[in-house]
């Protein structure tokens, strides 16, 4: 069964797995035993909208294709950190379809949790083990928080992170980012949204005055692979001192983690080579590598230094104007 | 049960495990379905209203069926491409409202309301758009898998570039960004990049199409019919349950579940009685259904119980005391796949290792005794170096369409290099005469050696297509072409070199192998063939895995070979303090190479390096350079076919274009032999019924088939003077090259053949002048002369990330006279672009203690991408090979060997670690810059 709800309330009484652009579902669904019936949004209202509220609040709705987001220019003035992400992950052909909700909600591309072999014995599908602890776990978690040692995919999740986002669920309202993505350490999800449970909008809060802000990605090619580890940086630097930091990091947990010790580290500080090396030296701090994964350690201290630079490089971002300036980018792939 | 073979017995399925003798419970053989027929009841299909390429079109889609197989399928546009099946290499790339999209993870419900643009709807009303007649001439394909949805990609972002900045080029990095979600395995990169600017900055915007190569025009716009494209009448599907386990004993197989579900053919048993599992992804049985989707189901429907082993799946779990032998018994052992293209040798096997095969040592002893000397003395060079398994990915996987016209002759249409060598060995499996047997292979998503025999695809889909009763067509999914495809062997390297005081080369070396439950690959023959004076002791030894059959794969053991032997001998000459090249130019009586020395020296990256380890930045840039060597082959068999008649100039032989350029060599052979012009013949290749044509591999075609050509064509200038004199009484007529010469002046070649009365004649590639080096074995003979190359690379490493990337290349190549000097560029450009991905990115990993395959897809399976195409230099030395009719060495295998040690050693330069272990992952860099 497929259905095509044309409302929001309509989604949410049908019964089955929620269907945005379809291109993570797409491929776990040839995986044994889960298909099942579908609730496509294709025809839903409501999931688009993309507007800044009064005090600056960006709202951006659940459906919004990842490429208009990620190319908006005033999103990449006033979030660049935060638009590099969205603009550079995956590829220009998945970002045009698939969608900002999609992302968040995506599953882990773990090879176990995707290998047919693997079968039921997987934590996240159904079983009690995690083969990828044992066994070959070369791009997992350099942060072991216990069980599935699978690393978040979620870029958009990542970012979401460093602005202390919040998504609209209906029923339910406004919770925040990291409530929605849990703390890692439930080792058979990689989200806590509930059946029946939909993802209206993505919300992020306005910037600071004096903001800087820079995404880094550490992988072995030129483009287009999943992060071995990725980085995003917020600084507000006012009258050359640092006055609040964010960092958050993907790539390294089944969850993407806040580096809480570096931030600490910058308040207070010049914005300087000093202060960063030993920001970016603090974000392993609370890391337990497996066997195979040290390695993300040296690249999670490149990857927080390379984006601390690159966001103190940069003029600081534009702060947005004031209520629904921010025109409806032209649905061309929608 | 019913059994219906004939011939299916005969052999053990090549590509899977051959299989032990107990017998399963019970005998099973194959099965054809009694249950109702016809289309699945009850599934829920979904209306879409949809413009396709301009014309409004209703779909009827199932709710998971992808964007990509309702348009192949229901509108029969084949033109896009499925490649990876999950959003990474951008084949199956359409236009959706004017914007490229992944139409393979796009649910098909999605075109509802929209406007699709395939590759079939670029050209407008017959003409071709901009990119692709830039494609066209630029050369920006090979086998053309890929091409499709470049265009499709390009297109879009010219008219956006095109609206945003004029008649502008973006700089490389902005085609990079653009093309990002796209893969060519034949690394056509170099001339996309040139097409996509040249587009962009308006260089295309009007004349006509030219392309040197001849089949580029049907490539561009998506009218290149691959095996994966054929649709015959009432084709069923089908596919295979591949074994998840890496050893184990099959303890009992039940399909009879699968063939109750309604729309199930057929199937067949490949275990033959036996139950032996040796790798994961062995097939165990394959059925047909009349789709895709109820054939996956009835796969999973089979029960199969399995008695699971530990399986030794890597060099050193085989070799280890105690391990899990691949082949217990002898028996088995002699059905063990042949991973070489050569024949197996006869040697002993001691568990799960198999040789050493010692025989291409020289001076063994003196070898040995000058290296205890280097040692004693502290100057020898030793070390361990490793390779990881390369998987072919060919983007055109594994593929075949069988039917039986009758009950005693055979059509196959097949993705494969060999034509007329599958044709005659199918012919032979299922007992029939050879002229009943056709293998046809027009367009081919290319090869690389993969798809060199007759593999398991072809006789699955020719077996099930027989017991159903229709045609079958069997394609691999990209899990199962990385699984069982094929791969390079990885290897362990044990190599120790040393220079005596007369600056004389010795080395001693043993390769390990594994090319999983395979045999036969070889390092050592390439190790003797470069500095051949120098005494070695070599060593070749298989050391067998529960894991896929390794296959060749271009310039099969060679780009292992040189890893080692030219890091090594650069390493001696970085000890001794001499000039690498000077050094190596004492050992090197290689005419080929010998005008290369001078073009490299005057390469200014290489005279102006650094020494290593001097730069001290963050960003260390370094140079290194390696030697190649390559054989000579040829096919002494080759025939070649020429004809006029009313179709004008028709070529034809049973070869096929695997993206190589064989179409276009043979046009421009008889386009220049008749004075007429490329474009205006016609080829013919990809049909085993032609004469007969060599196998695409080992570097052979050119060789083989531009001689034949060439006496063809010589054949019908004569046939053509002569009904030129009588018919056209012509006084004082003598044939010139330019045609035929007489008292009232000249009647080209060209004129005269379309005069004439139809002709046909027939070339045979004449033998080399002096003979061959060893006679001919299997249809290929070694000729006198090896092929040369000299390889250079500057790299870039980060020594924060870890990340290497290649800057630019130097490739130097002695290989003879160029048939085509742009898709011989190409193909150089390719195969050094192919070795960089190797040594930087490509690794298969399979689940340690279970055997399956983890890097399934092309998101884990790293193939280089537009961004990490370094500025390409190439240079051809065109003089030499005498004794070779026409002088043309091959190129295919040459320029692939070298560019991994030249990397290698530019690491040594850059940062001062040698490294051992490819690929150069950023988690090996840091750890060896670290130290
Ligand atoms: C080659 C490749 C590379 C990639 N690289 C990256 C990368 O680097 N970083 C990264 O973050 N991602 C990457 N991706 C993943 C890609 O971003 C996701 O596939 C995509 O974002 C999913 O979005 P979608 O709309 O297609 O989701 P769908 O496939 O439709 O859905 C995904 C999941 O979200 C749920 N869902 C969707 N919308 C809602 C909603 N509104 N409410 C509740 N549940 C919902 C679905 O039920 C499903 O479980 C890559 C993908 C590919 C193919
Ligand atoms: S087939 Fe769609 S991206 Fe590879
Ligand atoms: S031409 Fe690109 S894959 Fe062959």
């Amino acid at each position: 069964m497929i259905v095509f709800p044309t409302t929001l309330e309509e989604a949410q009484a049908s019964k089955g797995t929620i269907r945005a652009g379809g291109t993570e579902l797409a491929e776990r669904r040839r995986l044994p035993g889960l298909g099942g019936d579908l609730v496509d949004l294709r025809d839903t209202a409501g999931l688009d909208e993309l507007r800044f509220a009064a005090d600056g609040t960006l709202r951006i709705g659940a459906g919004h294709r990842i490429a208009n987001v990620g190319s908006n220019a005033e999103i990449r003035a006033v979030y660049p950190g935060f638009a590099e992400a969205v603009g550079g992950l995956a590829t220009p052909q998945i970002r045009a379809v698939a969608t900002m909700a999609g992302n968040l909600l995506q599953r882990t591309r773990c090879w176990y949790f995707r290998a047919p072999e693997t079968g039921d014995r997987c934590f996240k599908r159904g079983g009690n083990m995690c083969s990828a602890r044992a066994g070959d776990h070369l791009y997992h978690a350099c942060f072991d928080l216990g069980s599935c040692v699978s690393v978040h995919p979620s870029s958009i999740g990542m970012a979401m992170l460093a602005y202390d986002g919040l998504v609209d669920v209906a029923p339910g309202g406004l919770r925040s980012v990291s409530d929605l993505l849990g703390d890692g350490t439930n080792a058979s999800a990689d989200n806590a949204l509930k059946p029946g449970e939909l993802v209206t909008a993505l919300v992020l809060p306005p910037p600071q005055a004096g903001e800087h802000s820079a995404y880094f990605r550490a992988i072995s090619r030129a483009r287009s692979e999943w992060p071995l580890v990725e980085v995003l940086v917020r600084l507000v630097v006012v009258d050359g001192v640092i006055r609040d930091a964010a960092i958050a990091m993907g790539g390294v947990a089944p969850v993407p983690l806040r580096a809480s010790v570096s931030e600490a580290k910058l308040l207070g500080k010049a914005p300087d080579a000093a202060a960063f090396a030993a920001a970016a030296q603090a974000a392993t701090v609370g890391s337990a590598p497996l066997p195979m994964t040290g390695y993300k350690l040296e690249l999670v201290v490149g990857s927080v230094l390379e984006a601390l630079e690159r966001a103190a490089e940069r003029d600081p971002v534009v702060l947005p104007a004031p209520v629904n300036k921010l025109p409806r980018t032209s649905q061309e792939t929608r | 049960m019913k059994s219906t073979r004939r011939g299916f017995l005969r052999g053990t399925v090549v590509g899977a495990t051959a299989l032990s003798t107990t017998s399963c419970s019970e005998s099973l053989h194959t099965e054809k379905s009694t249950a109702p027929q016809g289309p699945p009841a009850g599934e829920d299909r979904v209306r879409v209203d949809t413009a396709v390429n301009g014309q409004d079109t209703t779909l009827e889609v199932g709710p998971d069926d992808s964007a990509l197989h309702a348009v192949r399928e229901q509108l029969d546009l084949t033109g896009c491409k499925h490649g990876c099946g999950h959003g990474a290499c951008g084949a199956c790339t359409m236009q959706l409202d004017g914007t490229p999209v992944a139409t393979c993870l796009l649910p098909a419900t999605s075109l509802h309301g929209r406007k699709v643009t395939t590759v079939e709807g670029i050209a407008t009303g017959g003409t071709l758009a901009s990119v692709q007649r830039a494609f066209m001439a630029e050369d920006g394909l090979q086998c053309g898998y890929c091409t499709p949805g470049f265009i499709v990609e390009s297109e879009a972002f010219v008219r956006r570039w095109r609206a945003e900045h004029g008649a502008k080029e973006p700089d490389r990095e902005t085609v990079a960004e653009a093309l990002s979600g796209h893969l060519c395995r034949c690394a056509a990169y170099e001339g996309i990049y040139r097409a996509v600017q040249g587009a962009c900055a308006g260089r295309f915007d009007h004349g006509p199409a030219k392309a040197e190569r001849h089949d580029a025009r049907e490539k561009v716009t998506g009218a290149a019919k691959y095996t994966v494209d054929v649709k015959l009448p009432g084709m069923l599907h089908a596919r295979a349950l591949h074994s998840p386990h890496g050893h184990a004993a099959i303890k009992s197989i039940d399909w009879t579940a699968a063939l109750a579900i309604p729309g199930v053919r057929g199937i067949v048993d490949l275990m033959q009685g036996r139950t032996s599992i040796r790798h994961a992804g062995q097939e165990i049985v394959a059925l047909a259904a009349v789709d895709e989707t109820i054939a996956a189901q009835a796969v999973a429907a089979v029960k199969i119980e399995y008695d699971v082993k530990t399986p030794a799946l890597s060099i050193p779990e085989a070799r280890a005391e105690g391990a899990p032998a691949v082949y217990p018994r002898r028996k088995g052992r002699k059905s063990a796949p042949n991973a070489s293209e050569g024949p197996l040798l006869p040697e002993a096997w001691d568990g799960n290792v198999r040789g050493p095969l010692k025989f291409l040592s020289k001076s063994k002893g003196k070898a040995v005794r000058k290296l205890d000397d280097a040692r004693d003395s502290g100057t020898a060079v030793e070390g361990t170096w490793t390779t990881a398994a390369q998987c072919h990915t060919t983007l055109e996987p594994h593929a075949a369409v069988a039917h039986w016209p009758t009950e005693d002759s055979l059509v196959v249409h097949l993705s494969t290099q060999a034509v007329r060598a599958c044709a005659e060995d199918l012919a032979e499996r299922f007992g029939l005469r050879h002229d009943a047997v056709t293998v046809l292979s027009n367009y081919i998503g290319a090869g690389f050696g993969g798809k060199g025999k007759l593999e398991s695809e072809a006789i699955i889909a020719t077996e099930l297509a027989r017991v159903c009763g229709a045609p079958v067509r069997y394609v691999l999914e990209r899990r199962e072409e990385l699984m069982i495809g094929g791969y390079r062997p990885g290897t362990q390297l044990d190599l120790a070199a040393a220079v005596d005081d007369d600056g004389e080369l010795a080395v001693v070396a043993k390769s390990y192998s594994n090319s999983g439950v395979a045999v036969g690959h070889t390092v050592t023959p390439l190790w003797r063939m470069l500095y051949p004076g120098a005494p070695k002791r070599l060593e070749d030894i298989d050391v067998v895995t529960h894991t896929p059959p390794g296959k060749p794969f271009r310039g099969p053991g060679g780009p292992q070979a040189y890893w080692a032997l030219e890091q090594a001998v650069d390493e001696l000459a970085h000890a001794r303090g001499e000039d690498p090249l000077a050094m190596r130019h004492r050992w090197d009586p290689n005419p080929a190479r010998q005008p290369l020395y001078k073009w490299a020296e005057g390469i200014d990256a290489w005279r102006n390096r650094a020494k290593p380890g001097a730069d001290k930045g963050r960003f260390r840039r370094g140079v290194g350079l390696a030697f190649g060597t390559w054989f000579v082959f040829c096919s002494p068999k080759t025939r070649v076919q020429v004809e006029t008649g009313p179709d004008g100039i028709v070529v034809s032989t049973a070869c096929q274009d695997i993206g190589n350029g064989t179409r276009t060599v043979l046009a421009n052979a008889v386009a220049e032999q008749l004075g007429v012009a490329a474009s205006d013949v016609t080829v013919k290749v990809g049909d085993s019924r032609f004469v007969p044509g060599p196998t695409s591999a080992g570097s052979r075609t050119v060789s083989s088939l531009v001689p034949a050509c060439v006496v063809a064509c010589d054949a019908l200038k004569e046939e053509l003077f002569d009904d030129a004199k009588d018919r056209l009484s012509l006084r004082g007529a003598v044939a010139t090259t330019r045609g035929v010469e007489h008292e009232g002046g000249i009647v080209p070649w060209s004129k005269l053949a379309e005069t004439s009365p139809p002709l046909s004649v027939v070339g045979r590639r004449p033998k080399d002048k002096g003979g061959y080096f060893l006679p001919p074995v299997g249809g290929v003979a070694f000729e006198k002369y090896t092929s040369a190359s000299m390889q250079i690379v500057e790299i870039e490493v980060d020594t924060r990330l870890g990340k290497t990337r290649a800057v630019q290349t130097w490739g130097g190549f002695g290989v003879g006279k160029l048939v085509s000097p742009q898709l011989a560029r190409s193909q150089a450009a390719g195969g050094i672009l192919q070795a960089i991905s190797y040594t930087l990115y490509e690794e298969r990993r399979l689940a340690p203690g279970r055997g399956y395959l983890l890097t399934a897809g092309l998101e884990d399976y790293r193939l280089m991408g537009m961004g990490d195409v370094p500025q390409m230099h190439i240079h051809f030395h065109e003089e030499g090979y005498e004794n070779i009719p026409q002088r043309s060495a091959g190129l295919g295998e040459i320029v692939t060997l070298a560019p991994p040690a030249a990397i290698g050693n530019a690491m040594f330069n850059a940062v001062g670690w040698r490294p051992k272990d490819l690929p150069l992952r950023p988690d090996h860099v840091l750890k060896g810059i670290r130290g």
